[in-house]
């Protein structure tokens, strides 16, 4: 394996940038005119529904697609061109990690360690004593969870500068999606280390990332710091005097909901917009909230 | 989540589970710990530094504050007042609204009086 370019660590240069990348499958626009950039060091969420083009994005990344227009680097260097440079710091796993079911645990992780020069041969021990993986063991013989788990090894025993983890938790029970989460925050402990989570378990997006950006149909509809998003989204209620029989018509609100005298509405504005709202329409404020990263996301899905 | 967690280190340090002078765990062990990201860990912690509840210690770590036992302790003493002086003003079938308003009235003309007093002298 040849030198791996080592980059400024002074520079804050983003480990990802995406410009203006768009990728068609037929008539299915995948990716739509996405930019985004990712810092070090941080946990980077990836929200959306199936389809809306999180794992054709991460694939971009990871150098298996071509950009068809746009431009994509990671850690400066175009990964199609320099798939070596780029994957050898980057650890990956999927939902389905694609393991080969013939093998035993202990062959998996000499087969993988060849082709990272940092493995750390005691980190993987470790990781393989707390998930009680038996080195032995045929593949194809491990439940879904454990081979989560010895995706996760391969994925992280390198101690990658970036690490992918695309839908991990998917049908996976909750010991092994904490044993994922655990991963995430080690990695992102380790100094100037960065994480990309895609998944649509909210819930787990909103505990760990620093940054979320969620895909719609191929197009980014939000990507900010996860701070910034909960605190300009509001869910606020109002009541009327008299039912209404269409939605009240509110600045800023991305959905609007209800029946009759109540009407909730999610908005993405700032925290005072409400009681102006209410003088105007003539209603009463029945709650004023923040808004959760589901309430979010269903709102700007259009649901 | 971040909420959450300076409500729950301040509810630990009054009940006494953390006690003045003891190191907080660190920011890692801690999102370790409840699988949240360490930046919210730095947060809340800044939060009850600029609270004057904890002290950051340069490269040493988080430290409750000495001072946090008087404080505690003269809390604590203070309950039973408050709750003699509530369950006088339940008694005369004030609602919750209503005490909580002339708590409020008796502190602010408290300041007022202070704030005159001063500009007088």
């Amino acid at each position: 394996m040849r030198e791996l370019a080592v980059p400024n660590p002074a520079s804050d240069e983003p480990i990802v940038a995406v410009t203006n990348l768009s990728r068609r499958f037929g008539p299915k626009q995948a990716l739509n005119d996405v930019t985004l950039a990712v810092s070090r060091g941080c946990v980077f969420g990836l929200v959306g529904e199936n389809g809306a083009g999180k794992s054709t994005l991460i694939k971009h990344l990871l150098g298996l697609w071509r950009a068809e227009a746009g431009r994509v680097k990671v850690f400066g260097l175009d990964p199609v061109s320099e798939p070596t440079a780029v994957l050898a710091r980057i650890g990956y796993l999927s939902e389905q990690p694609d393991l080969p079911g013939w093998m035993r645990v202990a062959e998996l992780l000499r087969y993988t360690q060849a082709f990272y020069p940092r493995w750390d041969a005691a980190y993987a021990e470790q990781l393989l004593g707390q998930f009680g993986l038996d080195v032995s063991a045929r593949i194809d013989t491990l439940s879904k969870g454990q081979r989560a788990r010895l995706g996760l090894i391969a994925a992280e025993a390198h101690r990658p500068d970036l690490l992918i983890l695309d839908e991990p938790s998917s049908g996976l029970d909750p010991i092994v999606r904490r044993d994922i989460l655990e991963a995430i925050i080690r990695t992102v402990t380790d100094e100037g280390r960065t994480v990309i989570f895609s998944s649509h378990l909210l819930d787990e997006v909103e505990r760990v990332s620093d940054h979320v950006a969620m895909l719609h149909q191929g197009t980014l509809k939000l990507c900010a710091p996860l701070e910034e998003i909960k605190a300009r989204h509001r869910r606020v209620s109002f009541r009327f005097e008299v039912p209404r029989t269409e939605p009240p018509e509110v600045a800023g609100a991305i959905r609007v909901n209800g029946a009759g005298r109540e009407w909730t509405v999610i908005s993405d504005a700032r925290r005072a917009f409400a009681p102006a709202v209410a003088q105007h329409l003539g209603a009463v404020i029945v709650e004023d909230a923040e808004a959760s990263l589901d309430e979010i996301f269903v709102a700007h899905a259009g649901h | 989540m971040y909420l959450q967690l300076v409500e729950h280190l301040k509810h630990s340090i009054e009940t006494g589970a953390i006690r003045a002078g003891e190191q907080l765990p660190s920011v890692r062990r801690m999102a370790e710990d409840l699988l949240i990201n360490p930046n919210t860990v730095v947060r809340a912690y800044r939060d009850l530094e600029s609270e004057g509840i904890v002290e950051l210690r340069h490269g040493s770590g988080v430290f409750v504050h000495e001072s946090i036992s008087g404080r505690i302790d003269l809390m604590k003493k203070a309950e039973p007042i408050m709750r003699s002086a509530v369950d006088r003003l339940e008694s005369l079938d004030l609602a919750e609204d209503d005490i909580r308003r002339l708590m409020e009235n008796e502190l602010a003309s408290r300041r007022t009086a202070r704030h005159t007093r001063k500009r007088r002298a």
